[in-house]
C-alpha cells in the first residue's frame, strides 16, 4: 500500500498546480492561516454545544437554539477547510500522504462530521425532549465527548504531520 | 539586568532548552515544543471561535434571537478561559527561543494586533455596551458596536495569521 501511495504523491507533486504552490511558500502560510481561522470556528461551536450538552451553562439558551444556530457554522467552516486542505496536500503532497497522522484525521473528520449530521438531525426533530436535561437521551454525554475528543485529536493530528512525516518519507 | 540579558537567561534556561528538544532524553524532549504548541493552538482556537460568536451578533448578522447579553454572558468565560490557556502555552514557546521571537516581526505585529484588540475591546465596553440594555434586542445594533465587532473579527484573524507566520520566520 505504501509504495502506491509514495507513486501518487509524486506524480501530483509533479504536477504544474503543485509545483507553483511549492514554489510560494507564503501561499501554503496563507492557505494555513484561514485553515486555522476556520477550525476556530468549528473547534468554538462544538465545545459550546458539546460542553451544554455536559451541563455547562444550563440556565442559558436552548439546546435546539444553539443547534439550530451553530451547526450550520460548522458546515460552512468545513468547506473552507476542504479547499485549504485541499491547498495544501496539492502543494506538499508527500508530506500528507505518508504521514498516518494525515490519513488519521481524515478518518476521524469522516466521523465528526457523520456524527455532527445525525446529532443535529435528531435534536431538530425531537427539540422539545433534548432541550430538558432530564429528558435527554442517556447517549448525550457519550455524544459530547466523543464529538469533543473527535474535534481534539483532529487539531491535534493536522499539527503534528509537521513534526512525523518525514519519518515516513 | 537589561531587558536583553532577561531573554538571554530565559534562552538559557533548563526550561527553554528542554522545549527546544535539547536536553535528555531528547527522543521524549523532541516531543514538548509540537505539544506545547497543539495546546497553544487548541487554545486560540477556541479564543477566536468563541470571541467570533459574540461579534456576529454585535454586528447582527446571526443569533438575532438571542440578546447581546444572553450571547456574550454565555460565551465569553470560554473566551478567557482559552485565553488564560493560550498566554500560559504562548509563554512556553516564547521562552524557548526568546531573543529570536522579539526581533521576529510577525511577532511584533501579533503583539501589536493584539493590543489594539484590547483597546477595541476597552473603548466598547467604556462606551457603548454601558447603556446595552436599551439596544440588547436592536436590529441592526447601534454603529459602534457594529464597528467594534467588525474591528475585533479583523484584528483577532490578524493575529492568527502572523502567529502562523512566526513559524515560518524563525529557525526550528
Amino acid at each position: 500500500m505504501e509504495p502506491t501511495l509514495h507513486t501518487w504523491a509524486d506524480r501530483l507533486a509533479a504536477t504544474h498546480v503543485s509545483m507553483w504552490l511549492y514554489m510560494r511558500p507564503w501561499a501554503i502560510a496563507t492557505s494555513q492561516s484561514i485553515h486555522i481561522v476556520m477550525l476556530s470556528v468549528v473547534f468554538g461551536c462544538a465545545v459550546v454545544i458539546n460542553l451544554r450538552l455536559l451541563g455547562v451553562n444550563a440556565g442559558g439558551r436552548s439546546l435546539s437554539t444553539l443547534v439550530r444556530t451553530l451547526v450550520p457554522w460548522i458546515y460552512g467552516s468545513l468547506l473552507v477547510l476542504l479547499a485549504t486542505g485541499v491547498v495544501q496536500t496539492v502543494a506538499e503532497p508527500v508530506r500528507e500522504f505518508v504521514a498516518p497522522a494525515f490519513w488519521a484525521k481524515m478518518a476521524m473528520v469522516l466521523m465528526a462530521v457523520l456524527l455532527t449530521a445525525c446529532f443535529a438531525r435528531a435534536v431538530k426533530r425531537h427539540h422539545e425532549r433534548w432541550d430538558s436535561a432530564s429528558s435527554r437521551p442517556r447517549s448525550a454525554v457519550l455524544i459530547a465527548v466523543v464529538s469533543l475528543v473527535l474535534w481534539i485529536a483532529i487539531i491535534f493530528c493536522g499539527r503534528i504531520i509537521a513534526y512525523t512525516w518525514e519519518f515516513y518519507a | 539586568m537589561t531587558p536583553h540579558l532577561i531573554l538571554q537567561a530565559l534562552q538559557n534556561s533548563a526550561l527553554a532548552a528542554a522545549i527546544r528538544g535539547e536536553s535528555e532524553p531528547i527522543r521524549l524532549t523532541y516531543w514538548l515544543f509540537p505539544i506545547i504548541e497543539i495546546g497553544h493552538v487548541l487554545s486560540i482556537a477556541l479564543v477566536f471561535g468563541s470571541v467570533f460568536m459574540v461579534d456576529v451578533r454585535l454586528l447582527g448578522l446571526a443569533e438575532r434571537n438571542s440578546t447581546v447579553t444572553q450571547v456574550s454572558r454565555e460565551i465569553l468565560p470560554y473566551t478567557w478561559t482559552a485565553f488564560g490557556c493560550a498566554v500560559l502555552t504562548g509563554s512556553l514557546l516564547f521562552v524557548s527561543k526568546a531573543e529570536q521571537y522579539v526581533h521576529n516581526l510577525q511577532f511584533q505585529l501579533k503583539f501589536l494586533f493584539m493590543f489594539l484588540a484590547g483597546v477595541n475591546m476597552l473603548i466598547f465596553h467604556r462606551g457603548v455596551y454601558r447603556r446595552v440594555l436599551d439596544w440588547d434586542r436592536a436590529l441592526p445594533p447601534p454603529t459602534g458596536a457594529r464597528i467594534a465587532g467588525a474591528l475585533s473579527i479583523m484584528l483577532w484573524i490578524a493575529v492568527i495569521f502572523m502567529g502562523r507566520w512566526i513559524g515560518f520566520t524563525t529557525n526550528q
